[in-house]
């Protein structure tokens, strides 16, 4: 079954991040299955318009007024008329929403339920229950998630969160692990330094990162083993922390900050390691470990998130979030690469581009769609229900919104009627569509 | 073959198949803590106490203004009581088991002699400051203030509320605002000077006088309370009514309510919440 999906994120190329080449990379494999892929997104800069892509990913760079963090400024119903615009251009069957924190992606959601297109929204990140900014977030997601076909998340402990925060039925949230491409993070052994072991970090220099804990690791680790070397790239306000630490220590020889590093950048200097070491505090998945797993790299995390599911036991050291415990792992690191122990870095590199691809994720998202295509479309009654039903709060407030959508889109009808606008020719794949392996 | 919570492996499971162990790591109400009744009353004595001394602090103001009590007579009682009150607290910190040590009384006295210099000096300024402010402002100004520091004020909890600095820098601002009303230099200088010891030493010397005994903290608050009622008794009987009913309700209704409370709290943790470092405090050192 051929679908015509539509991806919808405030956070697409040129922004770069875990969900942007998540977006690309699924497009990109459903394009080559046969499939019909628009992408919308708001404009970047002088970036608007509509733009084409690799394999003619066409891109609709919205002109909206950017409020915070690369996010649209939410109007909820502001956006209804180019959106519709948009869906029925290119005939548009699934509209898919990535990331919570995307307004511009959870309003497209909200039109496409109005118009009866049917919805999937991926979540990339885990949230906690706590504080103020969760809250907030988790009951504008229960809004936005009451009339979502299907939810899919990147891990176990992300779909049960996920199921927590929104108020949903488990059987409606579907779990698709990240992917890496395995063609670009490919390892180099005559990279890596025979006479010193060099631990590698990799990742913005915050607080949920845990550079708290590396600042503590630092000088233990190379007070015990005058052969480590450390590598860091990333930059971020706790990078002055790992300053003073090696100011303190005096080991400006044996700690090197490479500030931000950019992405094509990330696998050359991964494959001049020998460790890779994460210490974040919270993670839905890290794509990194897997991307440095893939480069050959010994990986050493802290138990944390969705860290746990992503590599088996033999390919990554698991430690508390304390720096006693990550340095216990690190040393069973160091000492079994120093009796060549490990498993060799083509072997490690062999098992991840079998374990993780994007071809993969391309064909489990298919069948999410396919799942998707055979529900029923519901009325507006059973919307109304649903979102009565969701618990968002505020049930008056939440039915002005729903019906005010309605009746906009009814008004829209009128004014600008469907058979005016041009539909898009569609495209005949030049690749015939490849069967599932 | 049974389920695993993996995802690096097809374990031929759709993938939006729920097992039985779903959500089993999700813990509720972890730090929920059971609060005994009375337990609750007596620690709720940190409140009252320094309710009860921003409650002290405006009756001697009245009486300053009203020419009953003369600025003199104040600064010799703050003086005389600065010696007692320290005497009092070296006396507990040897109780407690801390060595006090003779350089620290020097420290002391040079820190209480610059400080009055700086404030004697400092006081013609103050006096003016804030005197082409009508007098309603002042006393709306000085109430804010004075409710401020008490909903900032560090009673022994780790809440984000609480800042230390800020309660006593709103304090310090109430009693420059009250300063400004009084007549003469000599004046303001007695008050801020009396201002700083209720706002700034009292509390510490109450903490130390009561963490040496339960029944020394029982008597503190006791006697802070009935002191501060009677003070207020002979300026106004309705305002010492209304800090009688206060006192009543932060002692004795505000911990029936907050055991009341205590069956609404729905807090669920799991592996999804950024976790707290371990030892954190041991990375501080070495840093």
């Amino acid at each position: 079954m051929v679908h015509h999906v539509c991806m919808v994120s405030d956070f697409f190329f040129p922004n770069t991040g875990g969900v942007e080449s998540h977006i690309y990379q699924l497009s990109q494999c459903l394009l080559q299955r046969g499939h019909k892929v628009v992408v919308i997104t708001h404009a970047y800069g002088r970036r608007t318009g509509v733009r084409y892509l690799t394999n003619n990913l066409k891109v609709y760079y919205l002109p909206l007024l950017v409020a915070y963090n690369q996010c649209i400024l939410p109007t909820l119903f502001a956006t209804l008329p180019i959106v519709r615009y948009i869906l029925l251009r290119e005939r548009i069957t699934i509209v898919h929403g990535h990331s919570a924190f995307s307004a511009l992606a959870h309003e497209a959601m909200f039109h496409a339920s109005t118009m009866g297109i049917s919805t999937v929204f991926t979540d990339h990140s885990l949230f906690g229950f706590a504080d103020a900014s969760s809250i907030i977030t988790n009951k504008i997601l229960k809004f936005s998630l009451a009339d979502v076909q299907h939810v899919i998340c990147v891990s176990h402990t992300s779909k049960e969160n996920t199921v927590l925060r929104a108020a949903l039925s488990p059987h409606k949230v579907y779990v698709v692990p990240n992917a890496v491409d395995s063609t670009v993070f490919t390892p180099d052994p005559s990279q890596q330094r025979s006479d010193r072991v060099t631990v590698v970090v990799m990742s913005r220099l915050v607080y949920r990162k845990g550079i708290d804990l590396l600042a503590g690791i630092i000088p233990e680790l190379c007070g015990r083993h005058p052969d480590v070397h450390f590598l860091i790239g990333g930059d971020g306000p706790k990078r002055i922390l790992l300053e003073e630490v090696r100011e303190q220590y005096q080991l400006h020889d044996r700690v090197q900050l490479l500030g931000s590093v950019s992405h094509e950048d990330v696998r050359d200097i991964l494959v001049q390691g020998d460790i890779f070491l994460n210490t974040s505090l919270t993670e839905a998945f890290c794509i990194a470990i897997v991307e440095a797993e893939s480069c050959g790299l010994q990986v050493v995390s802290t138990r944390i998130g969705g860290v746990p599911e992503v590599l088996p036991d033999e390919l990554i050291y698991l430690a508390e979030p304390s720096v006693a415990s990550l340095l216990v792992a690190l040393e069973t690191a160091v000492d079994d690469k120093r009796r060549g122990w490990t498993i060799s870095p083509r072997e490690r590199h062999e098992r991840i581009s079998t374990m993780y691809t994007w071809q993969d994720v391309a064909r489990r998202t298919e069948t999410v769609y396919d799942a998707t295509a055979e529900l029923p479309s519901s009325s507006l009654a059973d919307r109304i229900y649903r979102y009565s039903h969701s618990g968002s709060g505020w049930l008056l407030f939440v039915l002005l919104l729903v019906l005010g959508n309605y009746l906009f889109w009814q008004l829209l009808e009128i004014l600008v009627p469907r058979r005016n606008i041009e539909l898009v020719p569609s495209q005949v794949a030049k690749s015939p569509r490849r069967e599932p392996t | 073959m049974p389920w695993r919570k993996v995802l690096y492996e097809d374990q031929g499971y759709p993938d939006n198949y729920v097992d039985s162990s779903f959500l089993e790591q999700m813990q509720k109400n972890l730090n929920t803590r059971s609060y005994d009744y009375w337990n609750t009353v007596y620690e709720s004595g940190a409140v009252t106490d320094h309710i009860s001394a921003t409650c002290l602090f405006v009756v001697t103001f009245v009486y300053l203004e009203a020419g009953v009590l003369s600025p003199k007579l104040l600064i010799l009682l703050t003086v005389a009581s600065c010696f007692l009150g320290y005497i009092a607290y070296a006396a507990c910190a040897v109780h407690l088991g801390e060595t006090v040590q003779k350089s620290h009384l020097w420290i002391v006295i040079r820190s209480a002699v610059v400080f009055l210099l700086f404030t004697f000096s400092l006081s013609p300024i103050l006096y003016t400051l804030t005197e082409s402010v009508s007098t309603d402002t002042i006393y709306a100004m000085t109430v804010f203030m004075f409710l401020g520091n008490i909903l900032v004020f560090d009673y022994g909890t780790t809440a984000a509320i609480v800042s230390e600095s800020m309660s006593f820098n709103l304090a310090m601002f109430g009693s420059m605002c009250l300063a400004s009303r009084l007549t003469t230099v000599l004046h303001t200088f007695s008050i801020v000077s009396f201002a700083v010891e209720v706002f700034a030493l009292w509390p510490e010397l109450r903490r130390k006088v009561q963490a040496t005994h339960r029944g020394c903290k029982m008597g503190v608050s006791c006697g802070s309370v009935l002191a501060s009622v009677y003070a207020l008794w002979t300026v106004s009987t309705v305002a010492a009514v209304l800090l009688g009913s206060v006192h009543f309700v932060v002692t004795f209704l505000c911990p029936r309510w907050l055991i009341q409370l205590q069956p609404y709290k729905n807090n669920i943790q799991g592996p999804w919440d950024e976790v707290n470092i371990v030892d954190k405090m041991e990375v501080r050192k070495m840093l």
